[in-house]
């Protein structure tokens, strides 16, 4: 057995630089697929239904982007319950969101800064990720966070962002509000965002409190009402237990009498992401079933070739082989291994490479569809290379193996060169 | 299919320089290979016939690449197509100051009341000026689902009007036949009295979209009645909005929207025409600067420019695929010609015995596996093609904004340029190294 | 050109390689004659140099010192390009393994060299056709190479060495892969190029029966030669 995996060996070695091309080529393709299926398998876990600790959005009824008065806030954090046989929320976040730029003379991009405004002692526990940092970037968090509760106008702003904005932490700015407009605040970066909370990238956290204060005291000063100030809350996220919490806790809201202008609507956080991410689909769709097979079935054909080519050059040797015993299935298990272990080796490599590259060096692929901003490589990737490296290697190389396979000594050395 | 590019267009070459030029530079090459080129042609294609197997597969991986990018470039460009189309050349657009997008402008009554007195409307034929008065909001629409399956919704992008036959010609669109438009109230009564129906109008492509809700799937028509946002709606009319933004948008009396979806005090935009329509961009400009009011005003044109970022980053991130997808394809066909070559040395030798030169080699080479080339890509742009008027799903959006749309898919002259340039590219870069492999040998070599 | 001129002048030619620090001396001072129409062998054991000094006579390979001349052309002094166009105008090759492109026919490997020349194609056709009719293999134009036999392979490579009308024709074993019938076949026929068409042909070959149709053969040993024979009805 280790003598045929030799053979192979140097029969890929005879060639070297057909074997190199062969596993550049599945080097490169295997990156593109590796790099499309983390950003499918990110939606994917974005729009799954969780088991457990089930996320629950509420949000206006009708219409989006959502606006809720802050009358609503108290009671839904409670989830509506009024009696004891009402479930109760295990957990709550409250979620507004407030935006605008650095400088009204230039409302570039880079200026722009988008906050969501929270209680922020309830950040790590429901907002994704950031529940699994570990025990150093968990303990800076909470740091953070006891800043921001000290201080109203501290905020953490994402390390992307920070260096879009061209600051520091420990700096001071102004916003000039443009969602809830005239509204202008003041802040002190207090923290970043942990670098392993790779998602938060570009997210800024402030004070609720702050933003709904700011808005009371705009109104007071100035005697004129706050656009949208109001209703300044986008929704309220709450956390049950399992599914069945979360339907009973639905009912008990959208049937509440507390809610009426406007009414609210009560659904998971997976169904919520997949309303946004709805009109994506079809990239996605594409995606998943044009871009993703068409690059496999290129590679496979790459494969393919190569070993068609290789076959077809060893036409003469493979028949010698037969006439010193080796049996048609000898023939077909050599080509097929050959094949196996360009693609095994640079599925892995590649992979490997892929997610080095982006999650170290590149920092995520930055892909900017809805809300997301970058994608990571997640760890099964490496599994993904090996498959996809052995699977098209094993599809594109079937029919030359078979055609070595069923090579007739007596054809061979008939024919005169 | 291709009804729309059946005529190559001259016209468009200086818009896309890049693109016609490398694609020119190349043609032009395989017209110097086969006629300067000295070797027959024949004997090229013969020994693409003589490993046909061989052929066929990297054909195949040709199209496969060419194929795959044709259909996402075709989407790309239906998406530019539909901005680039749904802005009316002359059009003004209004936000309250501050805002870039409808979603977030917020227009006083009394805003707008000025605005309507701006020097420099145009006025069509029966003297009425050419603006619009808007409210748009997102609507929620709840999707009928199984029981005990997760609620669905839906965004419905909801445009209010005051006067929605003056709207639609500012933006350019007419009703089907068939279809007329709301009443002066916005509402009638269903025949037994009983409920109130609220009266819209609305493209085509969101017309499709709500009716996949229903168990036949086929779009809704008017006088089909619709739930969303807890009332019953009556379509009354449909527009003919293919192709632009409108056209997944549902419209209806201003006063119905604004009520139901709190814009009661606001307006969204406030569009006018210009009559002078080359003056369009300084009267924007001015009524930005006006001290009057804080407004934030730009012709509709770069307003859907700016919605524009989502086709960019699609567009970058097909580009980089394609260089991908480019990179692997050249590997197959180096191996592929370093393989035809290593099986021809002989004839390399013979040839250059006779008298050809090394240049003559090095073009017959390069003609192979540009041969290659080109029929894998002429067919992956065939095989691409037949996406051509497939309508999907999308979003179109910029700094902050997006609207949801239906895009009809688009290969255009320059998607199906962009296809066959790779593919030569590919062909040419692939089949480069080896050709110069085969140049560079020595005669008394290869004859050994 | 009268019949007794020399188109063929070697003067003074080395040939040497240089392996690492090594030189290998192929050819040493060697000079040679060859008249207009004579049918000249070229004879020696393996490593001899026959084959070299072949390959120089044709344009393929350049001395390293020493002159070359066919007919008015310093062949020795030309570059590469200028040897190309030059072997296509002058010298005509038979290969002992023919050599032949698989996937043309016999009638395109023979028009091959053609194509070369500023020829029309009405032109191209009458010429490969006297060529092919000389070889007898009119009625085979259509077969691709691995449709005939050696012998027929032969004769295909015989009639592309002849359609430029070339000054010379250069043979390298052009038997060495034939039974012995089809070789004299293929023999005769280059008897009847020198005598019919007086056709100058220089053969290597280590068959002495082949030698033996040649009006002269030269002997070759390390580089140099050694015996001079010219055949019984010449001398």
């Amino acid at each position: 057995m280790f003598q045929f995996f030799t053979l192979m060996l140097k029969n890929l070695r005879r060639n070297i630089l057909r074997t190199s091309l062969t596993a550049l080529c599945s080097m490169l393709l295997v990156l593109v697929v590796t790099g499309v299926w983390s950003v499918l398998d990110f939606i994917d876990r974005q729009t799954e239904e969780k088991a457990n600790d089930f996320k629950v959005l509420v949000t206006e009824k009708n219409k989006a982007p959502s606006r809720l008065p802050r009358a609503y806030v108290s009671s839904l954090r409670e989830g509506a319950a009024r009696g004891p046989d009402d479930v109760k929320p295990e957990d709550y976040m409250t979620w507004a969101f407030y935006g605008g730029t650095l400088d009204p003379n230039k409302m570039t991009r880079e200026n722009f800064l988008f906050l969501i405004a929270c209680e922020p002692e309830k950040a790590p526990t429901m907002m994704d990720e950031l529940d699994q940092l570990n025990a150093a970037d968990t303990a800076r968090l909470q740091d953070a966070i006891a800043k921001m509760k000290k201080q109203a106008n501290a905020v953490i702003i994402g390390p992307e962002q920070l260096k879009l904005m061209n600051k520091k932490v420990g700096e001071r700015f102004t916003v000039n509000g443009l969602i809830f407009k005239d509204l202008n605040l003041e802040f002190e970066i207090v923290d970043t965002f942990p670098d392993a909370a790779q998602r938060y990238g570009q997210t800024s956290l402030m004070n609720l409190d702050y933003l709904l204060q700011g808005i009371d005291e705009y109104e007071a000063k100035t005697k004129k009402k706050i656009a949208n100030g109001a209703d300044p809350i986008a929704f309220v996220m709450l956390k049950v237990k399992n599914k069945e919490d979360y339907e009973k806790l639905s009912a008990q809201i959208v049937n509440s009498p507390l809610y009426n202008s406007p009414a609210v609507r009560c659904e998971s956080a997976g169904s919520a992401v997949s309303t946004f991410l709805e009109s994506w689909q079809t990239i996605f769709w594409g995606m998943r079933w044009l871009l993703a097979p068409a690059i496999l079935g290129t590679l496979s054909l790459v494969i393919a070739v190569a070993i068609s080519i290789s076959v077809r050059e060893r036409r003469k040797e493979i028949a010698v082989m037969k006439v010193l015993g080796f049996t048609p299935g000898h023939v077909l298990t050599m080509v097929l291994g050959e094949a196996l272990l360009i693609g095994l080796i640079s599925g892995l490599l590649s992979a490997g490479g892929t997610y080095l590259l982006v999650n170290k060096v590149l920092g995520g692929i930055p892909f900017p569809i809805a809300w997301f901003q970058r994608f990571f490589i997640p760890t099964n990737a490496l599994w993904w290379g090996v498959a996809i490296g052995a699977g098209t290697s094993v599809l594109g190389s079937f029919l030359p193996a078979w055609n070595a396979r069923g090579v007739r000594v007596a054809d061979v050395f008939s024919k005169v060169a | 299919m291709l009804a729309r590019i059946s005529r190559f267009d001259l016209s468009r070459i200086p818009q896309y320089p890049v693109l016609y030029g490398l694609l020119a530079a190349l043609l032009a090459l395989v017209l110097i290979l086969l006629f300067v080129g000295r070797v027959p042609v024949s004997y090229n294609v013969r020994n693409l016939v003589v490993r046909w197997w061989i052929t066929t597969m990297m054909v195949l991986a040709f199209v496969l690449v060419v194929g795959l990018m044709t259909v996402m470039l075709a989407f790309v460009s239906g998406m530019d197509a539909l901005t680039g189309n749904s802005g009316q050349p002359g059009n003004i657009i209004v936000f309250s100051s501050g805002a870039n997008d409808e979603g977030f402008s917020n227009l006083a009554l009394s805003d707008v009341s000025n605005l309507e007195r701006t020097q420099g409307i145009a006025v069509d034929e029966a003297g009425q000026r050419l603006a619009s008065k808007e409210v748009y909001v997102i609507v929620n629409q709840d999707i009928p689902v199984p029981k005990g399956s997760p609620s669905r919704r839906r965004f419905v992008q909801v445009r209010g009007l005051e006067d929605a036959p003056m709207s639609a010609k500012v933006h350019g669109l007419e009703l089907l036949p068939g279809s007329q438009w709301f009443s002066e109230a916005g509402v009638e009564q269903t025949s037994d009295g009983q409920q109130v129906l609220l009266q819209c109008v609305m493209g085509k492509g969101i017309a499709g979209e709500l009716g996949l809700d229903r168990p036949g799937r086929q779009p809704l028509a008017v006088g089909e009645v619709f739930r969303m946002a807890d009332r019953e709606w009556k379509v009354v009319g449909l527009l003919n909005s293919t192709g632009s933004t409108y056209d997944s948008e549902v419209w209806a009396k201003r006063q119905i929207v604004g009520e139901r979806f709190g814009k009661e005090a606001s307006y969204s935009s406030f569009v006018m025409r210009a009559s002078d329509i080359k003056q369009a961009p300084q009267l924007a400009e001015t009524l930005k600067k006006s001290k009057e009011v804080a407004l934030n005003a730009m012709t509709e044109e770069s307003y859907f420019e700016s919605l524009s970022d989502t086709s960019r980053t699609l567009l970058l991130a097909i580009r980089i695929v394609a260089g991908f997808m480019a990179l692997g394809g050249i590997f197959g066909v180096m191996n592929t010609m370093f393989a035809a070559i290593s099986q021809r040395i002989k004839d390399i030798g013979v040839l250059r015995v006779l008298g050809y030169s090394r240049t003559d080699v090095l073009l017959s080479f390069l003609m192979e596996s540009m041969i290659l080339a080109l029929v894998g890509g002429l067919l992956g742009c065939l095989l691409g093609s037949l996406c051509d008027g497939w309508t999907a799903k999308s979003t179109v959006g910029g700094q902050g904004a997006t609207k949801t749309v239906v895009l009809q898919f688009l290969v255009s002259q320059e998607v199906l340029a962009g296809g066959l340039l790779l593919s030569l590219l590919m062909g040419l870069v692939g089949g480069l190294f080896p050709a110069v492999r085969a140049m560079w040998m020595r005669i008394l070599e290869t004859l050994r | 050109m009268a019949a007794d001129e020399e188109i063929v002048r070697v003067r003074n030619v080395h040939k040497y390689f240089t392996r690492g620090s090594e030189r290998v001396d192929v050819l040493q001072d060697l000079s040679l004659n060859v008249p207009e129409g004579e049918f000249l062998a070229l004879m020696g054991p393996s490593g001899s140099g026959k084959t070299t000094l072949l390959n120089l006579i044709a344009g393929l390979d350049v001395p390293s010192e020493g002159e070359i001349w066919v007919g008015n052309d310093r062949i020795s002094a030309m570059s590469e390009s200028q040897l190309a166009t030059w072997r296509t105008r002058n010298v005509g090759f038979i290969f002992q393994f023919y050599h032949l492109l698989p996937v043309l026919t016999a009638y395109e490997n023979v028009e091959l060299p053609l194509l070369l020349l500023p020829l029309s194609s009405a032109d191209r056709k009458q010429r490969v056709m006297t060529a092919l009719e000389l070889v007898e293999l009119s009625s085979r134009l259509h077969h691709r190479p691995g449709q005939l036999s050696g012998g027929q392979q032969q004769r295909v490579g015989i009639a592309r060495a002849i359609v430029t009308d070339p000054t010379l024709i250069v043979a390298d074993e052009p038997t060495g892969d034939l039974d012995s019938r089809s070789a004299d076949e293929i023999l005769k026929l280059l008897a009847t190029l020198q005598h019919e068409l007086q056709k100058t042909i220089i053969m290597v070959t280590h068959d002495p029966k082949a030698a033996e149709r040649a009006s002269r053969t030269l002997h070759l040993e390390k580089g140099r030669l050694v015996v001079d024979t010219r055949a019984p009805q010449l001398k």
